[in-house]
């Protein structure tokens, strides 16, 4: 008999679901199998960490960690792997054993070196204060009531929570420096306590602000590991760093990167909206692309997932019923950045297995997407008439011929619309990944911004990207449903 | 239970929480018997008629047919469904597939019929309600009467040993009811066992073999069409046939 068009969907999705497990597994036994260091690094973090267009730390000018632990990898013999994350979830994925190592201009607190080992520090590093370029505040006395941004888990955060009560400010956060910076910019927040030298990379490449104070504080900055982990890579790195030092290999780099101009990013006449677009199109695609592939990964094993939910929402039996209603609503419950938080970072602590970062973005949108898909699939079963299961039984079908034959085909007509919306809300979710680092398109444009710091073109650029997709996306759910219809 | 019954029920009871429908019931059918059940809305005939195909599920009570208790929990209801017919009032045709998909589903599927012979089948039924000319039309362009021969054609075709009716023709324009009304009476003089619900008390009549009143979830009279519509003997009946006869 041939098999009906939804049929043949609920085959496919079984059979994506089976096969993201499988490349879970797989993934597990070839990152097993290596011995390669994971390490963990912040978006664009200039002068210490510059992405190229493609996201990624390869390339002439990387910044001055990766430029330093190419050279070390390759002076010590250890191959290494980049995972790129926040600062914050850098911290987390450390603890967690996610990473092996993680840098970002860190700086070596006492309050780290608890839960953190450090390398050797190769550079020190001062926090700066900044305000806008025609701002009239001048000393740390006239931040009395005002805001100051800082950057969450950064030396700056720290230094300003410390003379927070001394001053009298408010104390904002960011994950970001770009949009501190502009924060700062426009004048919302009175003034930033950054890394000194990442605000002045900031300043050379056009952001209007200006610093107003000398380096305060200088504190070593190192490469972190696990606390009594990884003892292995971190004599390696430190190794390394003194290798560097006594062959004057450091100072040159530093030099580098810190001054003069030659890794200053993009010229000024690139910056029109179609230079922009044009200097980052790879970039961008590759995120849009990144975001397509989520959306409909996601989408399908959230399908699966919902269908079976609903299958079981409508089951005879109470136990699947209760079953149903409390997985739905523990995963309408937590909101999705939270579930991504956990299943990335919280998980592997519990198990001790790493889980590949798209892995984990697409069990974040399963579990998530997929309570509402099956909430959704639910209500289109019990939306058929209750005589339509009456008349099935009555000719003696059992209940699953009766739910696969006379229902199901009648509810999913009548889910289409609210599936076809939940897939516009999943495509639109999976920006919410681009905080444990997937490089999909919003985590493609924190990145691009972070290096040439033109924040309202880049994300006009970007929504304007989302909206042709998504439009896409309505023109092609009205196709199908009209023909669904006829 | 007796072998000269097609059905039999003995001592059915039906409570919906506190709420007693069916107050301990008895009826046995005999092969190729019509029975019509009248009696006042709420009076627990639905609820019986329910129960003989387990679409309600008794407290209490046996219900036999061919050999099988539909109120013992372990029995396959439905292996039993399969040759217990049942019409609705509102038809319930399955509106994601056409007329004849509607007949040829249960046969195909469970009696484990080629398509072709089944489509052969499903064409017989329909030629008997007269709707030949409608195989391949979708449910929802038919009329009420239509559909509800559909319907009668779709029981038919597993070729059951007992047909159920619950009020078939209550939700029809009333020049559809002859031919819906028509279509059972030609069942009945083929020899069906037939139990239906009606408010029609002209087929009850004319076609019936036995009248079933029942009153507040108990049978209170049972007996030929001339014994319950000509000499009521019960107070109840009596005053139910006077104001459903004299409008």
């Amino acid at each position: 008999m041939k098999k009906s068009w939804w049929q043949r969907t609920i085959i496919s999705c079984a059979v994506m679901l089976m096969t993201t497990f499988a490349g879970l597994f797989v993934n597990k036994q070839v990152a097993h199998a290596e011995q390669t260091y994971t390490i963990g690094v912040v978006d664009t973090f200039a002068p210490f960490e510059i992405q190229n267009k493609q996201g990624t730390y390869t390339g002439k000018n990387p910044g001055i960690e990766p430029e330093m632990i190419r050279m070390i990898a390759k002076h010590e013999h250890f191959k290494y792997r980049y995972k790129i994350m926040s600062f914050n979830a850098i911290l987390q994925a450390m603890q967690s054993g996610q990473i092996d190592a993680g840098m970002g201009g860190m700086s070596v607190t006492d309050e780290r070196k608890a839960t953190i080992d450090f390398s050797t520090s190769y550079y020190k590093d001062g926090i700066v204060m900044a305000v806008g370029k025609n701002s009239k505040i001048t000393k740390m006395s006239q931040l009395k009531g005002k805001t100051v941004d800082v950057k969450s888990g950064a030396a700056g955060a720290l230094y300003a929570e410390s003379i927070k009560d001394k001053y009298g400010f408010k104390i904002k956060y960011f994950t970001t420096s770009n949009a501190m910076w502009n924060d700062v910019k426009s004048g919302n927040g009175a003034a930033t306590f950054d890394d000194g030298p990442v605000l002045q990379y900031g300043i050379r490449n056009g952001m209007p602000l200006k610093i107003v104070t000398k380096q305060i504080n200088a504190t070593p900055i190192a490469i972190g590991f696990k606390k009594g982990q990884n003892k292995e890579l971190q004599a390696k790195i430190n190794d390394g760093i003194k290798w560097m030092q006594k062959t004057g290999r450091m100072q040159k780099l530093i030099d580098k990167y810190t001054k003069g101009s030659g890794t200053k990013t993009e010229s000024s006449k690139d910056r029109t909206i179609f230079g922009l677009i044009k200097n980052n199109r790879k970039a961008l695609l590759t995120g849009l692309w990144e975001t397509i592939e989520l959306t409909i990964i996601g989408s399908l094993c959230a399908l699966a997932f919902g269908l079976v939910l609903g299958v079981m929402g409508i089951a005879e039996g109470k136990f699947w019923k209760g079953l149903s209603s409390t997985i739905i609503y523990i995963f309408r419950g937590i909101p999705m950045m939270v579930l991504a938080f956990f299943i990335y970072i919280g998980l592997p602590n519990l198990t001790g297995q790493k889980i590949p970062l798209f892995t984990a973005g697409i069990l974040t949108l399963m579990l998530d997407e997929g309570a509402y898909v099956g909430a959704i699939v639910r209500g289109g079963f019990e939306a058929v008439d209750v005589g339509q299961w009456e008349a099935a039984r009555s000719l003696g079908l059992p209940y699953s011929k009766a739910l696969v034959k006379v229902i199901a085909p009648q509810g999913l007509k009548i889910m289409v619309p609210s599936l076809v919306n939940q897939l516009i809300i999943t495509l639109k979710d999976t920006s919410i990944l681009s905080a444990i680092g997937v490089m999909e398109l919003t985590q493609t444009g924190t990145v691009i911004i972070a290096r040439n710091m033109e924040g309202f073109k880049m994300w006009l650029i970007i929504a304007v990207m989302y909206m042709i997709i998504i439009t896409l996306l309505t023109w092609l759910s009205n196709y199908v449903q009209k023909r669904m219809e006829a | 239970m007796d072998k000269q019954y097609k059905v039999q029920v003995k001592d059915l009871h039906k409570s919906y929480g506190e709420n007693e429908v069916l107050k301990g019931i008895d009826l046995a059918v005999k092969p190729s018997e019509v029975v019509c059940m009248i009696g006042p809305s709420g009076s627990g005939k639905s609820t019986f008629l329910r129960c003989l195909n387990r679409l309600e599920v008794p407290n209490s009570g046996h219900i036999y047919i061919d050999g099988y208790d539909i109120a013992d929990s372990k029995t396959d209801i439905n292996l039993v469904r399969q040759n217990i017919g049942m019409v609705f009032q509102h038809f319930n045709l399955f509106p994601n597939m056409s007329v004849i998909d509607n007949i040829t589903l249960a046969p195909v599927e469970l009696k484990k019929m080629s398509k072709e012979e089944a489509q052969e089948a499903a064409l017989h039924y329909l030629d008997i309600v007269g709707l030949k000319e409608k195989a391949n039309v979708n449910p929802r362009t038919l009329s009420g009467g239509q559909k509800q021969r559909v319907a009668i054609a779709r029981a038919l075709a597993m070729k059951p040993d007992v047909m159920l009716f619950d009020e078939p023709t209550s939700a029809l324009d009333p020049e559809m009811v002859g031919d819906v009304l028509g279509v059972m009476q030609d069942l009945a003089k083929e020899g069906m066992t037939m139990i239906v619900v009606t408010h029609e008390m002209g087929f009850a009549k004319r076609v019936a073999d036995r009248v079933v009143f029942f009153h507040d979830g108990k049978i209170r009279e049972d007996g030929t069409p001339e014994q319950i519509f000509d000499h009521p003997q019960h107070p109840d009946t009596q005053n139910f046939l006077n104001k459903v006869l004299n409008v």
